[in-house]
């Protein structure tokens, strides 16, 4: 087995960030209901974790986990969003690489914790937010109306971003563990997985 | 074809184009800057056989920043939270839309890597963003067919199937992810018979140069970005 990624493992990368990422935009457009916003990151992280899984049925080699995270990362800021998605997801997909490695690719208990730490990632989607609280705030007053932003801005707290990474990681796990259930009920019996 | 004038840009010149929109939706700009941003994806549109959905989008647009000018200050109630999304999502998100659909339907799969491959990017990172510019459209298709398939069984998407959301997640997923196997097999296969994984350089048919198209269309996006970040930080230091 080569240390190099084949043709075959690159385009499973793409294959598989294109499911995630419509994945993510589908429930991305429940953003517009402004508390759905906050909880974006959660709906996210249980909903990717039956592709993740899957993704990784096919993974065996170090770099392609870290590579899929880039590959998003890259999607994200050429769809809209700023370019911190690029450094979270990489770095976020980076430690998921390196905790499956560690279970040499057949764990699945590090599969679980991988996906949890992968799909933090998400949170750079979150980040421009709480950081330019500010200037974030006066921009949506103009651009979202006024009801929009009350309902939104009691959230925008640090303690609130603490919480949501929590969360996400959690919800991450519990999706993964949902995603192997599934795996087990669908792929295998059809000989994919 | 009345007036066809050989309009084509390097794909290169497409993703700095969309960096670029994709950089400046985040913030509100003044009309002037954001007006030429706009008007970029409905000409590369327009002049390469999308005139409707140029047409389309640009009216859609139009209507949109009316809206959010003159009538979302003083508007309140749900009304006004339809409006806003729907002002929202035009004003910010179209214009990116639209470039990332011109993108997507008129690069060629081989004009890209050849554009990318001039330009030394690593194979790792083009051939998977090659495989996501190609297989985004062809998902939504599959949703659209997934959803037909259901509303013949009877489980479209009412009501009463939304009482049920894991169900629903379940009957969506599983034929994606299946085909999307299938298809990363498929793919696969025929880029060994096309010989992607030769490790020795590859030629290409096609010849990838900037053009006059390409020289005008970035410097007008370079001029919006200056004039845009002119405005983000020119104006706080002379305050």
């Amino acid at each position: 087995m080569s240390e190099r990624l084949n043709v075959k493992d690159l385009i499973t990368v793409g294959i598989f960030s294109v499911i995630i990422i419509v994945l993510i935009f589908i429930f991305g457009m429940l953003g517009y209901v402004p508390i759905l916003m906050i909880a974006l990151p959660i709906l996210a992280a249980l909903i990717c974790g039956i592709p993740y899984m899957l993704f990784l049925t096919r993974v065996s080699k170090f770099g392609m986990v870290t590579l899929m995270g880039l590959i998003m990362g890259i999607v994200m800021f050429l769809s809209g969003h700023t370019w911190v998605p690029i450094v979270t997801f990489t770095v976020c997909a980076f430690i998921a690489d390196c905790i499956l490695k560690m279970g040499n690719y057949s764990s699945i208990k590090n599969a679980i914790i991988s996906h949890g730490v992968f799909i933090i990632g998400i949170m750079g989607n979150m980040l421009p937010f709480f950081i330019l609280k500010d200037a974030f705030m006066s921009a949506m007053r103009t651009s979202m109306g006024n009801d929009y932003v009350n309902v939104v801005a009691p959230f925008l707290q640090t303690n609130v971003l603490f919480v949501l990474f929590v969360l996400t990681f959690i919800c991450g796990l519990i999706s993964a563990y949902i995603g192997k259930l599934v795996l087990k009920k669908h792929f295998e019996r059809a000989g994919i997985a | 074809m009345g007036f066809e004038l050989n309009f084509s840009i390097d794909p290169r010149t497409k993703i700095i184009i969309l960096a670029i929109i994709s950089f400046m939706v985040f913030n509100d700009v003044p009309m002037y800057v954001s007006g030429i941003l706009v008007l970029i994806p409905f000409f590369c549109l327009f002049f390469s056989d999308y005139k409707k959905a140029a047409v389309i989008y640009i009216l859609t647009y139009v209507i949109a920043k009316y809206l959010q000018i003159t009538i979302l200050p003083n508007a309140t109630g749900i009304l006004a939270i339809v409006l806003i999304t729907f002002s929202y999502t035009a004003t910010r998100m179209l214009p990116i839309l639209m470039m990332g659909y011109y993108t997507i339907m008129t690069t060629k799969v081989s004009e890209f890597i050849a554009s990318m491959e001039k330009s030394n990017v690593p194979k790792d990172i083009t051939i998977p963003v090659s495989v996501v510019f190609r297989y985004i459209p062809s998902v939504f298709e599959e949703i659209r067919s997934i959803t037909k398939a259901m509303k013949m069984r009877g489980f479209g998407l009412t009501f009463k199937s939304l009482k049920s959301p894991l169900k629903m997640v379940e009957f969506y997923m599983i034929p994606i992810l299946i085909s999307a196997v299938k298809t990363s097999d498929e793919l696969s296969a025929a880029s060994l018979t096309r010989g992607l994984s030769n490790p020795k350089k590859r030629t290409n048919l096609i010849s990838v140069e900037f053009n006059k198209f390409d020289y005008l269309f970035l410097a007008i996006s370079i001029a919006g970005i200056a004039v845009y970040i002119y405005y983000l930080y020119g104006g706080a230091l002379i305050a």
